[in-house]
């Protein structure tokens, strides 16, 4: 294109003069074009390479927890039943000799096996704190575990720590006496402190 | 920030403002004109050369360098003429208010510079839009004439006629002065 140009006519042409774009609309176009850059679009794509692996990973993560927090919490809870347990439970070897002295009794309870689990929970729980337990066991005092459930779950009747063995043993006197409602009331209370456990005759009152 | 346009745009495109500081710098001025100089106000010259950058800055993520910068660039500038032109009709800025730089001490000759000036610049708005776009282009763009065809989507014997049409009228203007 050289022969083309006409170096009078560009010389000319340049003399009109230089004129500039006005500041403003320079600085709105610069700050436009900043801004574009700082807003950058998501990705279309999903991630690939290493970054894949994250979202597994973490809901793989989650799962654990949860599942984690959720048997951890169950083992935890204080059991109202293992604590009703607990507190007699200082005077084991007392309780020991009568339960060899009611061995036909014992005989005839046929737990079920939750229930034959949760006893046995019961029996373990003072052997395993017994080494925690500092305070020696005082009459009448009750146990630190005892107070701590009771603040938990409100005081217990004393009917409730009282050995099954005893229990029917006291309703089966009370049908003897003749106070048969006042029998059937501890009976329902025997009843829903130990659903599994066999009641005998003298104690049904049938 | 160094390179040539098409780096520094595929620089911004990567999200480098600065490289697009750098671009803009380049061609500000030149472009400016070239808008300028084909329409009829500077307030619509303004809006259009700020739509021209608005729109490179739109069309980042789709940059790819099949061409110069420049051809592309002012390929952008001659799409948003052509509408401009359609809605409003083809004139130019007014010209009658130019002045002549420099300092000259005889008011004889200044006056004379001023009148050729004028000659000159009645007879750039007197051009065909087509033969004068190709001109502006060859003169503020620096394209050569298989830029300018590129860049207004003509072919290249037709660009070289409109651009020979184009110096030959204004190198009578010139030598009539």
């Amino acid at each position: 294109m050289a022969d083309e140009r006409d170096p009078k006519v560009s010389q000319r042409y340049r003399e009109l003069g230089s004129e500039e774009p006005p500041r403003h609309v320079e600085e709105a176009i610069l700050a436009a074009s900043r801004r574009a850059v700082r807003v950058r679009p998501a990705p279309l794509v999903p991630p690939t390479g290493r970054r894949r692996w994250y979202f597994p990973l973490a809901a793989a993560a989650v799962i654990m927890l949860s599942v984690a927090v959720t048997w951890h919490m169950q083992v935890e809870r204080p059991d109202p039943d293992g604590y009703v347990a607990s507190a007699p439970a200082v005077e084991a070897p007392k309780e020991m000799k009568a339960k060899e002295e009611q061995k036909p009794a014992a005989k005839a309870f046929t737990p079920d096996p939750t229930q034959e689990s949760r006893e046995q929970a019961m029996r373990d729980a003072p052997a395993r704190a017994a080494p925690q337990a500092a305070p020696p066991p005082v009459a009448g005092a009750r146990a630190p575990e005892a107070a701590r459930a009771d603040r938990v779950f409100g005081k217990l009747s004393e009917q409730t720590i009282e050995p099954p063995e005893k229990w029917l043993e006291r309703i089966a006197e009370l049908r003897r006496e003749g106070k048969h409602e006042e029998a059937d009331k501890a009976l329902e209370e025997f009843r829903k402190r130990y659903p599994g456990y066999k009641v005998p005759e003298a104690a049904l009152g049938k | 920030m160094e390179g040539a346009d098409e780096e520094l745009m595929l620089a911004y495109r990567d999200g480098n403002a600065g490289a697009f500081q750098t671009l803009y710098g380049r061609h500000r001025t030149r472009l400016y004109r070239f808008v300028l100089r084909s329409v009829e106000e500077r307030g619509a010259a303004e809006e259009l050369f700020q739509d021209v950058w608005l729109r490179v800055i739109e069309a980042r993520n789709r940059y790819a360098p099949r061409a110069r910068f420049t051809t592309w660039l002012y390929s952008i500038a001659h799409n948003r003429l052509v509408d401009h032109w359609r809605r409003k009709g083809l004139a130019l800025v007014d010209l009658e208010n130019v002045e002549v730089e420099g300092n000259n001490p005889d008011p004889a000759r200044h006056a004379e510079a001023r009148q050729n000036l004028l000659r000159f610049a009645r007879a750039l708005e007197a051009l065909p839009p087509a033969q004068r776009e190709a001109f502006l282009l060859h003169e503020e763009a620096g394209m050569s004439v298989p830029e300018i065809a590129q860049a207004t989507g003509a072919g290249e014997e037709a660009a070289k006629s409109r651009l020979r049409y184009a110096i030959a009228k204004l190198r009578t203007a010139v030598d009539d002065g």
